[in-house]
């Protein structure tokens, strides 16, 4: 078979591949990129969505803010709701979050009991090492210096040694396996963050809840005011059969306070960072942009380039639409190579990401690239039909006799 | 008398004013069904210029050109022109207009492609009888001119028009090769019955025709 398209893509072999390397550097600026916001986006909300719980309870007028920390609301809530409605709440469990640094970047870290575990965990297990304070007992042992009826009248000191005491360490940590791999820390490392030193018990999988796990007490010690009983917001596991819908209404109006489910986290995400991910969008349609220009520069030059060979064409009695299928059939392969690179630089750019910042989720999502590679053809046609409606005006004894 | 093709009264002038070229005057002419027919005359006379009307590639200011009993003048709609060009004309450029990112024998495989037609072994016994087989894999730029006037020659028959039109087809062959085609011109015509219109300057091409018709000032000058 004689395909003259593909017999001008070869003879031209530079030009070519720079027209498709064009291509697929504006696809993978559009799959590379969508797919960093997107996903380190959104690999927050997936987390929060791997929770076992069906809603969240926030303060009054959190339930929109997208970081929530410190002192809250009272725990007393969680009791509330597990005995005032019983017929809907199976558990309730307070989380104390606050922001940490390691690894050179800010994580949320979540004070959870640890008999909670498999709730917030959605029922992961710890993948290395344990849980922190597994018998609670530095909850305990602060509960008692700190909560009983004898304390009242006695200012109580706790020192650093105190918190470390081997019978109640209270400066356990449990990091998933993300961060680990990112910081380089295992289990028995120990971790200065926070003004304090603390000790990695155990390895969470990706995909919990946070990156840091500290038990409930020590957050709300440490972090939350002076005031132990305090968390940030509660997690409440329905009973069977319960639906989120009504009873988050119910809650609501019983308790006068914020309760979402955790899926309404994203659309929170979503809307505060629209102006970012507009800002992507925007960033990739002027990518596209500047692409189509350039592979309609390039099929220009090389159709004014070619007016001989369309004239030769054209003397052999070619019709407009065959000639027409000759330009267009050469940049929809031009396109289309552009495609495979772009994909495949994606994917070289998303492997390099997650290698020099471990902590970055890009996301390459196959819909986008569908988009892209649609964006890519639906470009080359039109940008092949103005120089092809070019090729068909072509005089063809003059260009056959004088050029 | 079976006339294949007919011009009359041709007009044609390039550039405009002071720069104004009347090349053909009012030129009238008739080629019999399955005849070969030669036209000569000085450089620079309008031969090329006669050929492409005649072709159907350029059109005439003025006049009319009858092909196979269709009549096409400056107004003729161009798909009607581009369904000869298809169905009934081959043409052999003076300067050959082969397409130089394919191969010589791809050269000949286009031109059935853009008809519509594929017939590798046909296109591979032309190659032949022009005696090119052995290089039709090379690309125009790296045949010599002699080999490119061949292929040219080639793919103006692969799809075996009813007329050719030759312009200069032996000019830049040597004096065996040249024969060489002018009897495989012959042949054809005599075989196919293929009406061939060829321009040329040489004695021995005009010796092989029907017919010599000579040009100047535009016309045909009177046999
Ligand atoms: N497309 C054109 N534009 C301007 N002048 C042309 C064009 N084609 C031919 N001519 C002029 O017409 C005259 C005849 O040219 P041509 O038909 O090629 O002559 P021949 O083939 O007999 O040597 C020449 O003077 C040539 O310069
Ligand atoms: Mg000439």
């Amino acid at each position: 078979m004689v395909y003259l398209p593909l017999a001008n893509i070869w003879h031209h072999k530079l030009r070519s591949l720079l027209c498709a390397l064009g291509v697929g550097i504006s696809i993978c600026m559009l799959v590379a990129l969508t797919g960093l916001a997107r996903g380190s986006l959104f690999e927050n909300a997936d987390r929060w969505e791997s929770v076992g719980a069906d809603l969240i309870v926030f303060p009054r007028g959190w339930a929109d803010k997208i970081a929530n920390r410190g002192v809250g609301l009272s725990e007393k809530y969680a009791k509330l709701l597990r005995e005032k409605h019983g017929d809907l709440v199976e558990r309730a469990a307070g989380v104390f979050c606050w922001p940490m640094k390691v690894a050179g970047q800010d994580h949320v870290v979540a004070g959870v009991a640890p008999e909670q575990w498999d709730m917030i965990s959605g029922g992961k297990a710890i993948k290395e090492g344990r849980l922190f304070d597994p018998e609670n007992r530095f909850a305990k042992w602060l509960d008692d210096r700190l909560l009983s009826p004898a304390t009242d009248d006695r200012a109580v000191e706790i020192t650093e040694a105190d918190l470390r005491d081997p019978e109640h360490d209270g400066l356990e940590l449990v990091i998933d396996t993300r961060l680990a791999a990112a910081a380089g820390l295992g289990v028995g490392d120990t971790l200065h963050a926070a003004n304090h030193d603390w000790t990695i018990v155990g390895l969470a999988p990706t995909g919990v809840m946070t990156r840091i796990f500290m038990p409930l007490r020590t957050a709300q010690f440490l972090f939350g005011d002076g005031d132990v009983t305090k968390c940030t917001m509660i997690l409440v596991k329905l009973r069977d059969g319960v639906d989120a819908g009504p009873a988050a209404r119910t809650l609501r109006d019983a308790l006068k306070l914020d309760v979402i489910p955790p899926k309404a986290y994203r659309v929170t995400l979503q809307e505060h960072f629209s102006i970012m991910l507009n800002y992507v969008d925007m960033v990739n349609i002027i990518a596209l942009i500047i692409a189509f220009l350039f592979v309609m520069n390039t099929l220009y030059t090389m159709v004014l380039e070619r007016k001989r060979e369309i004239a030769i064409l054209r003397s052999c009695g070619a019709s407009g639409w065959f000639i027409l299928r000759q330009v267009l059939g050469e940049s929809m392969i031009l396109a289309a190579a552009g495609v495979v690179i772009g994909v495949a630089m994606s994917f070289g750019a998303s492997a390099l990401i997650g290698r020099l910042k471990p902590l970055l989720t890009p996301e390459l999502s196959f819909h986008w690239m569908l988009i892209a590679a649609g964006a890519a053809v639906l470009g080359a046609i039109l940008s092949a039909l103005y120089p092809a409606w070019r090729a068909t005006r072509i005089n063809m004894a003059e260009v056959l006799v004088y050029e | 008398m079976n006339t294949i093709l007919q011009a009359t009264d041709i007009h044609k002038s390039f550039g405009r004013g002071e720069a104004r070229n009347h090349v053909l005057r009012g030129l009238n002419l008739q080629v019999r069904r399955g005849e070969f027919l030669a036209v000569m005359g000085p450089s620079g006379c309008g031969k090329s210029t006669l050929l492409h009307i005649l072709g159907l590639m350029d059109q005439p200011d003025r006049g009319e050109v009858m092909l196979d009993g269709e009549t096409f003048s400056r107004a003729a709609a161009r798909p009607q022109r581009l369904r000869f060009l298809r169905e009934k004309i081959g043409f052999v450029f003076q300067r050959f207009n082969l397409i130089g990112v394919l191969s010589g024998r791809d050269n000949v495989r286009m031109s059935l492609h853009v008809r519509g037609r594929r017939d590798d072994e046909h296109v591979e016994a032309l190659l032949d009888q022009m005696g090119v087989s052995a290089v039709a894999h090379r690309k125009p730029g790296e045949l010599s001119i002699g080999e490119q006037q061949r292929i040219a020659v080639a793919r103006a028959l692969a799809h075996r028009p009813g007329i050719v039109l030759a312009d200069e087809p032996t000019g830049n062959l040597d004096t065996d090769n040249g024969l060489a085609l002018l009897d495989l011109l012959r042949r054809i015509n005599r075989r196919d019955a293929q009406t061939i219109v060829m321009i040329t300057h040489s004695a021995e091409a005009s010796d092989r025709a029907d017919r010599v018709l000579r040009m100047r000032d535009g016309i045909i000058k009177a046999e």
